[in-house]
């Protein structure tokens, strides 16, 4: 049997969690301070791991695991022409729109600025999903901001990020959540992520909407987080319940392997996504998640 | 000098463990290498240690993450102090007994962080345990216990092998000398 010391020491570790907890749930938040500080030293141990780890990856990747590349070269080559036509049809496409904005004397609709960041860490928490980005308060980074990956949304800036360092809520986390709208029907709702299969759902979605495999989810930017039209999944499958239609979406980033993002440095307009949102027919009622505030709780 | 070595063991538990998670962001391998250093300490110097290494690895752990501030603290201090007590009330020095307490430590530990939350929240209860992924936390309990398995062998082996290089190293130079 334990000592009596040693009980006497669980005793008061015990009382002392006991009482950092209860402070925490009577102030309804956490210790700002405390997890400000401990976030900025421990982002600067992540750093120094992030590069040791990249230095053994790249050496690898960059001297070893050559094999196949110079048909890879082809290929990228070949996607690049490709691309660079869609661009161009892409072009023509956004020029006839300004065109036609200031023919409509409507406001420009003006891309929002994007910094591009690293992954650096993974949450220490197994099962929580946020990871650590080596931009924070120093590269203008704020509380909020939207990150975005090539293919689509990877989630939000929790917290008050560090000078070199934020983190970063995942959109498929447990208390995550964004506005979203369908491509085709136009139909909106709240894509909510916390599902263990690690899908996204939408919620209040009509079950008059008609909903079909394989359409295409856009943020509709009236959570004031995420900008509109930025690609958040596609509908994997979609039935009648009870109120509204059971929708669950493929998140369109891979979240196993994000490595590089882009924080997007302004925030939509709040007027500027009434105007957007008033031409859609099903508008997802307002409020997501909790912006400003951190999902606590297991994820 | 023991508090130096439990220091040593959260900080590199912590340290491997966000630089690892890196890599698995959204993927089914979840693992807990924190808890994995806690157990560790605890079977390796006593229940105290155990303590020491699960409270000072949960509050890290909790400022760092999402989580409310003490609760990883305080399952982790549970949980060290149960496997420190273990660990000197039977003899576990088979590879495959320390695996058997990493695990039950793992699930122990998911399910009393399950509990506080509940208890700190009761109004969303049925939410904290409708979602709870039971293979994820079996999975986590192997990988956890596997880690925890090469953890304790390559201790165990490193002074010997040392010690055997010193050896060899010196009887070399003695062969010479003649």
């Amino acid at each position: 049997m334990p000592q009596r010391r040693t009980l006497f020491l669980l005793a008061v570790l015990c009382l002392g969690h006991v009482l950092l907890i209860s402070a925490q749930v009577q102030s309804k938040s956490g210790l700002p301070l405390v997890e400000a500080v401990a976030f900025g030293a421990f982002a600067k141990a992540q750093s120094g791991t992030a590069a040791i780890s990249d230095g053994i990856r790249g050496l690898w990747s960059h001297y070893f695991a050559l094999r196949g590349v110079a048909s890879e070269n082809e290929a990228l080559k070949r996607q690049i022409l490709e691309l660079q036509g869609q661009l161009q049809q892409e072009q023509a496409v956004a020029s006839s729109a300004r065109a036609l904005e200031a023919t409509l004397k409507l406001q420009e609709s003006v891309p929002a600025p994007t910094l591009a960041a690293r992954v650096i860490a993974g949450s220490p928490a197994p099962g929580s999903l946020t990871v650590t980005i080596d931009r924070g308060s120093a590269d203008g980074v704020a509380a909020d901001m939207a990150v975005i990956a090539g293919s689509g949304v990877v989630g939000r800036v929790i917290n008050q990020p560090a000078p070199h360092a934020s983190q970063v809520q995942l959109l498929i986390g447990r208390n995550a959540a964004a506005a979203v709208t369908l491509e085709r029907t136009g139909a909106g709702g709240v894509a909510v992520g916390g599902a263990s299969d690690l899908m996204l759902s939408i919620d209040y979605v009509s079950n008059q909407a008609d909903i079909q495999v394989g359409e295409r989810v856009m943020t509709s930017g009236q959570d004031g987080i995420f900008p509109a039209g930025f690609v958040v999944g596609y509908v994997q499958r979609s039935e009648k319940g009870t109120n509204y239609r059971l929708v669950k979406v493929k998140p369109s980033v891979d979240f196993s392997h994000i490595d590089l993002v882009l924080v997007v440095l302004a925030k939509p307009a709040p007027d500027l996504n009434a105007a957007a949102a008033s031409g859609r027919s099903g508008t997802p009622p307002s409020g997501t998640g909790a912006p400003g505030g951190r999902g606590r709780g297991p994820q | 000098m023991r508090l130096a070595w439990v220091l040593v063991t959260v900080v590199v538990a912590v340290v491997l463990q966000v630089t690892l998670a890196r890599f698995t962001v959204g993927g089914r391998w979840v693992f807990d290498l924190v808890l994995v250093g806690v157990v560790y300490a605890a079977l390796q110097w006593g229940p105290v240690a155990g303590m020491f290494a699960g409270t000072i690895g949960g509050l890290l752990q909790d400022v760092l993450s999402t989580g409310v501030v003490g609760v990883g603290g305080l399952t982790k201090t549970l949980v060290g102090c149960a496997a420190g007590v273990i660990g000197t009330q039977f003899v576990l020095v088979r590879p495959r007994a320390r695996m058997i307490i990493v695990v039950g430590a793992t699930i122990a530990h998911r399910l009393l962080i399950l509990v506080f939350y509940t208890m700190i929240d009761s109004a969303q209860a049925a939410w904290h345990w409708s979602g709870v992924p039971w293979t994820a936390i079996l999975a986590e309990a192997v990988i956890n216990s596997l880690v925890g398995f090469i953890a304790f062998q390559a201790t165990e082996a490193l002074p010997g092998a040392l010690a055997r290089g010193r050896m060899s190293r010196r009887s070399s130079l003695s062969r010479r000398s003649w």
